[in-house]
């Protein structure tokens, strides 16, 4: 354990040349797949004999040091052996798994910002249902801080892949009270004897099961996933430009002493 | 909204939108809802409902029970709004729904310098607001919890927190600082609701040139102190605010300080719309003893000495009742309450106290009481206008206090100037009590057994009941005549909060903050299955 930590901790101070290179993340990926999925996943994930190295684990090596460390090295007293690549291309996969774990705040997204946002509120419509620094609706998640929370990856998903799973607190849902008044909103809690919906007119509203004759869950999500067909490819790529942006939490912690945020 | 309408087809019977939170309904303060920290502007927590009464007491039954993460003393009162409530914790803000204890979102902050306590939060138009240990007043979308702004009130830096609950007015938020104990010197400030835009900004240690910083013997001021800690009242009608004021720094060495240091240990009344100074009234000149002057100011209007009067009355730390008159802050009358007070013989006609000599800390130790936790403190009171009572907590008993020269340490440090130890004069003991509005006269006692130290506040309703909290862990229900106690319950965590009660659909709810949870109680109803 100690050994570890030295290792961990103590790392030499080298940073990654390719470093969010596009190109040499792909290479990266193409290296990975082809020389560490015997024991690691395909495409970062679990394998049979290796951990997945996507995602945000407390184990994980973080820094480019010491995931380059052990590429070269291997970890010993784990099954993880030297890999006996060439220092360029252990670059390369270091640059792909730290990819597979950057949030969108942390890559360089290319694309007009300020039309991203234009975008945003305009000809997206995407503020009529989220909130960005106060402003908006509130009916889907707020925004201002989806750039640390996602990768850009899921941030690009979310607008042009329908979900399989609506997340808990964003479900549709209609119900039909005990005297026939009929709402329909946002589900945020339910349980066998209870259930609280924000309203269309953005009331919350409480009932106990035994209030409501009816409820009706919808199951897609109100969430439009065709972004890449209403919007061009650059209009898409200007708004995740601006999305991928959005980091207030990251700019709140390095900026303590603000009068007035936002 | 569209899009909900498409998703169901749906273009059926609306419920009519629920309105937002008016300054009317902050100041009408319907008895359904607990709309400020002491429930309405004058702070009388007395409630109008009445479906709980001493008559149906008996079947109280706890509701439901909501535990807050990471927090082992919540000191909130929940606002309650339609049947959502809203507390907070020193970091964090939580809308529930208030019959069946059900989370409707949390919001917590990011991160913070410092720590410490949170008393709750205020309420108006669409928006939560609530202050941080970093003395921040955050406001919050009442509907799902997301971040609207933040508006500094006090450099944290330098050693401020904000544990106050936050007063609304009409468009603006005002609150205050903490602590007066590190020589930070207190003020309060009110924010534009909508924007966070500081409105004002009130000094409670005058600066040189300004009245009041002769009180202050040389630059004693500096390191001041006078924090303002807990949330006051306000009068629409003369559109005053009232806050009490906290302690001088160094708490226990006074003779660096001489002098009266205003404004330090007084009641002020600030224009609402200015911030401006309209009258004060100190209750301990020259403190020693940290009894901090915040505790809640209660506005009645009552008859005194045969005419109506606007009077606010306030049980001080001191351990002297008074009642004065709220348009102009003039001393109408002023009684101990507690046995044990040895610092002062009476009070003089103007309010100011008859001093013992030789009864303030020295190097040696000198028993003085009441003790420093104060013969009542942060614990809310109650007023009922159907018995003309005042209650509230007391702690009886005494303590050696001590003093030592220390040095003003900038960037947040204890600037107390040594402190106290045990008397052999009997350990501290925490009552309940009750004592005639203007008179100050004694009604009734309850003793808390076991109780050595500050409990909750208390509540009083139309049921004839008032509500109060153990330290220990009980919550009780007390006849609000004679004080008889009429029904308890162990919540098995320390109570340290005041309790709140509202009512939504038709059902009466008391709830308190207990430890770590809240707790709710209701009338029991054997109709309640599916629920």
């Amino acid at each position: 354990m100690a050994a570890l930590a030295q290792q961990t901790s103590n790392p030499p101070a080298r940073t990654n040349p390719l470093s969010g290179n596009e190109q040499a993340i792909e290479e990266g990926h193409e290296i990975y797949n082809r020389t560490c999925t015997t024991c690691h996943g395909v495409n970062g994930a679990a394998g049979a004999r290796g951990p997945a190295l996507a995602g945000r684990r407390g184990y994980q090596r973080s820094t480019d040091a010491s995931i380059f460390d052990a590429i070269q090295g291997g970890i010993p007293g784990t099954g993880m052996p030297p890999s006996g690549l060439a220092i360029t291309d252990i670059w390369k996969v270091a640059a792909y798994i730290r990819s597979l774990r950057a949030s969108a705040s942390d890559t360089f997204v290319p694309g007009n910002v300020s039309h991203g946002e234009q975008i945003f509120w305009d000809k997206g419509d995407c503020g009529s249902c989220h909130m960005i620094g106060g402003r908006g609706g509130i009916l889907g998640p707020d925004l201002s801080s989806i750039g640390e929370e996602r990768t850009l990856r899921q941030i690009r998903d979310a607008l042009t892949q329908p979900r399989a799973q609506i997340p808990d607190g964003y479900r549709p849902v209609e119900v039909v009270t005990t005297d026939g008044r009929r709402l329909s909103g946002i589900l945020k809690n339910e349980n066998n004897f209870s259930l609280q919906l924000l309203d269309s007119h953005d009331q919350l509203q409480l009932f106990t099961r035994d209030e409501l004759r009816e409820v009706r869950y919808g199951h897609a999500s109100i969430m439009p996933a065709n972004y890449d067909k209403t919007l061009s490819p650059a209009e898409l790529q200007d708004l995740l430009a601006f999305l991928s942006r959005q980091a207030r939490d990251k700019i709140h912690r390095s900026r303590k002493n603000t009068e007035h945020e936002p | 909204m569209m899009k909900l309408a498409r998703l169901f087809c749906w273009a059926g019977f609306l419920l009519p939108a629920v309105a937002q939170v008016t300054y009317q309904d902050l100041k009408t303060a319907d008895p359904r809802n607990w709309l400020t920290y002491s429930g309405s502007y004058s702070s009388q927590r007395h409630s109008l409902l009445k479906q709980i009464d001493s008559g149906n007491i008996h079947a109280l039954v706890p509701k439901w029970i909501f535990h807050v993460p990471r927090q082992e003393r919540l000191e909130s009162v929940p606002i309650v709004v339609n049947g959502v409530m809203y507390i907070t914790q020193s970091r964090a803000a939580y809308a529930l729904d208030g019959r069946t204890g059900r989370s409707i979102w949390s919001y917590r902050y990011p991160s913070t310098l410092g720590q410490g306590d949170n008393r709750g939060a205020a309420v108006y138009g669409n928006r939560v607001y609530f202050t941080i240990p970093d003395a921040f007043l955050i406001a919050l979308d009442a509907r799902t919890g997301s971040f609207l702004w933040q508006s500094k009130i006090a450099e944290a830096k330098d050693g401020y927190w904000a544990p106050a609950a936050p007063l609304a007015l009409n468009g603006k938020i005002v609150t205050g600082v903490a602590p007066g104990d590190y020589g930070m010197n207190g003020l309060l400030a009110a924010f534009d609701a909508a924007t966070g835009k500081q409105l004002w900004r009130w000094d409670a240690i005058p600066k040189p040139g300004e009245p009041g910083n002769e009180t202050w013997a040389g630059d004693s001021w500096k390191t001041g102190g006078g924090d303002t800690w807990l949330t006051g009242s306000y009068d629409p009608e003369l559109s005053l605010i009232y806050w009490g004021i906290g302690n001088p720094a160094p708490d226990f060495d006074g003779d660096v300080r001489k002098g009266d240091n205003l404004y330090t240990e007084s009641m002020v009344a600030l224009d609402a719309d200015t911030g401006k100074l309209k009258w004060y009234f100190q209750f301990t000149p020259h403190d020693t003893a940290d009894w901090d002057a915040v505790e809640i100011p209660v506005l009645v209007d009552a008859p005194f000495e045969g005419k109506m009067r606007k009077l606010l009355v306030q049980a001080n730390r001191n351990g002297f009742y008074y009642v004065l008159d709220r348009t102009n802050g003039k001393f109408l009358n002023g009684t101990p309450f507690s046995p044990h007070l040895n610092w002062a013989t009476g009070l003089t006609k103007t309010g100011r106290p008859i001093r013992v000599p030789g009864i303030e800390p020295s190097l040696q130790g000198t028993n003085v009481c009441p003790s420093v936790t104060g013969a009542t403190n942060w614990m809310s009171p109650a007023y009922n206008p159907d018995t003309g009572y005042f209650y509230f907590e007391a702690v009886d008993g005494c303590q050696i206090q001590l003093k030592a020269a220390q040095k003003f340490r900038p960037g947040g440090f204890p600037f107390d100037a040594t402190g106290v130890t045990e008397s052999p004069e009997g350990p501290l003991q925490t009552y309940i009590r009750a004592i005639g509005l203007t008179t100050g006269k004694p009604q009734w006692e309850y003793k808390l057994i076991g109780a050595r130290v500050y409990g909750a506040g208390v509540l009083s309703t139309a049921g004839g009941l008032i509500f109060a909290g153990s330290p220990e862990g009980s919550f009780l229900a007390l006849d609000a005549k004679t004080g008889r106690e009429l029904w308890h319950f162990n919540t098995g965590e320390t109570i340290k909060a005041s309790p709140m009660t509202y009512s939504f659909k038709g059902e009466q709810y008391v709830a308190v903050e207990a430890g770590s949870n809240v707790v709710a109680f209701g009338l029991f109803n054997p109709n309640e299955e599916g629920r």
